[in-house]
C-alpha cells in the first residue's frame, strides 16, 4: 500500500464517524515493513496536482509515524503560476519518493478513536471488520 | 473501438466478466467526451466498488480514463480473490505504472468521505432472500461468488447502501456510474433520488438474454 494512500483511508467503524480521530490512521512504525519501488517515474504534473489535493497534516502524522520528521510544518505552497523553480521540484520529488514509491507491504494501522487494528498484508490494506462490529 | 482488458482467473471465485461488465465499459467509453471534460488537467481520485476480475479497473486504466496519467485507482472489494484477480487482470495488461490500489474493504467503509471523483459499482444485483453472509475463511469459494451475485430484496440492498452514502462519498464534482438490471426498478430509483436532489441519468441500456440492464450516471 502506497504511502499516499495513507491521505484516503479512516476508520471502517461507523461510531468513529462521529470522533475526528478516525483518520488518519496510526501506522505503527515498529511493525510496519516498508518497501520501495524506484522505477515508478516522478511525474511533475501529478505531483503538483497530488499537493493541491492532500491533507498535509495527515502526510505528517503518517510519516512521523514511520519514522521520518524531516517534512515541514506546512504544506509546501508552489509557485504554480510559472514553472516551478527548482527548489520547488526539489520538494515535488522527494514528495514523490516518500507518497509514491514508498509502500507498506506488512504493517498495522490503528484507529486513534476505537483502537481498532487493522492489518496490511503483502501490500493489501485489509478494512474489512470483524462481525461484531460491522 | 478501445481495447477490451485480456482477463483469465477462476471463475469459481470471482465473477465472470459478463453482459454487464460489457455493459459498463461500452458506458464508460461512450461517456469519455463527458468524463475527459469534466476531469481535464487534474487529478482525479477513482474508486470502483466491487471490483470482481478486475475489468472494468483496468479497462480504464489501460485507457487513461478520466485522466491520463493523473488518476489515482482505488479498487475495493470485500472479497480476497477479487483483489488478487484485480492485481492479476492489472499486470496481465501492463497497467504497472498505474496508481492502483486494491483494498479489502466492506464498500465504501473505510474511505475518506467526499474523496471520491469516479464512482463505479456494479452491484450484487441479484434478487435473492437475502444477502449472503461474508465468509469467515478464504477457502469458502463458493459463498465469496455468491457474495458477488445476490443483493437480497429486488436485489436492491447492497446497492441501497451506496445509494444512502453517495453524498459521502463523492466529491463536491463527483460522478458515479452504477448498474441495475430491471428487477432493480431502476425508474423508481430515479424518483427517490431526483427528490433528494441528484440528477440519475439513464446513458446505456441492453438485453441481456431475459434480463435488461441498465447504466445510470449520478451528478449533483
Amino acid at each position: 500500500m502506497k504511502i499516499l494512500t495513507t491521505n484516503f483511508l479512516k476508520c471502517a467503524v461507523k461510531a468513529c464517524d462521529k470522533s475526528n480521530d478516525n483518520f488518519p490512521l496510526r501506522y505503527s512504525g515498529s511493525e510496519c515493513e516498508l518497501v520501495q519501488d524506484p522505477s515508478i517515474e516522478f511525474n511533475e504534473e501529478f505531483m503538483t496536482n497530488i499537493m493541491d489535493r492532500i491533507d498535509w497534516d495527515a502526510v505528517l502524522s503518517v510519516a512521523g509515524d514511520l519514522g521520518n520528521t524531516n517534512l515541514p510544518s506546512t504544506k509546501p505552497l508552489l509557485n504554480t503560476a510559472e514553472q516551478l523553480s527548482e527548489d520547488d521540484l526539489a520538494v515535488l520529488r522527494d514528495l514523490h519518493v516518500l507518497l509514491v514509491q514508498t509502500s507498506i507491504k506488512e504493517g498495522t494501522m490503528t484507529c486513534r478513536n476505537c483502537g481498532h487494528v487493522y492489518y496490511i498484508k503483502n501490500s493489501i490494506p485489509n478494512l474489512l471488520l470483524p462481525p461484531h462490529l460491522a | 473501438m478501445l481495447p477490451t482488458p485480456y482477463i483469465k482467473c477462476d471463475y469459481d471465485t470471482v465473477y465472470e466478466p459478463s453482459e454487464d461488465s460489457f455493459l459498463l465499459l461500452d458506458t464508460l467509453e461512450e461517456e469519455l467526451p463527458y468524463l475527459e471534460s469534466r476531469f481535464k488537467n487534474r487529478l482525479s481520485v477513482v474508486c470502483e466498488l466491487g471490483p470482481g476480475s478486475g475489468i472494468v479497473t483496468t479497462f480504464l486504466m489501460q485507457n487513461g480514463i478520466p485522466s491520463k496519467n493523473q488518476s489515482i485507482y482505488f479498487a475495493a472489494d470485500i472479497s480476497p480473490w477479487a483483489l488478487d484477480a484485480t492485481l492479476d487482470a492489472a499486470k496481465r495488461n501492463k497497467c504497472e505504472k498505474s496508481y492502483l490500489e486494491p483494498i479489502q474493504s466492506d464498500l465504501n467503509r473505510c474511505i475518506k468521505s467526499k474523496e471520491v471523483d469516479l464512482l463505479i459499482f456494479n452491484p450484487p444485483y441479484v434478487p435473492a432472500e437475502e444477502v449472503p453472509a461474508v465468509p469467515t475463511t478464504k477457502e469458502e469459494r463458493d459463498e465469496w461468488l455468491d457474495l458477488a451475485l445476490l443483493g437480497g430484496t429486488d436485489g436492491m440492498v447492497v446497492t441501497n447502501k451506496v445509494l444512502d452514502q453517495l453524498d459521502i462519498i463523492l466529491s463536491p464534482t463527483g460522478v458515479a456510474y452504477i448498474l441495475f438490471c430491471a428487477r432493480n426498478k431502476p425508474e423508481q430509483i430515479v424518483e427517490r433520488m431526483s427528490r433528494d436532489g441528484w440528477s440519475m441519468e439513464l446513458i446505456m441500456h441492453r438485453k441481456a438474454g431475459w434480463e435488461v440492464l441498465s447504466v445510470y450516471r449520478f451528478t449533483r
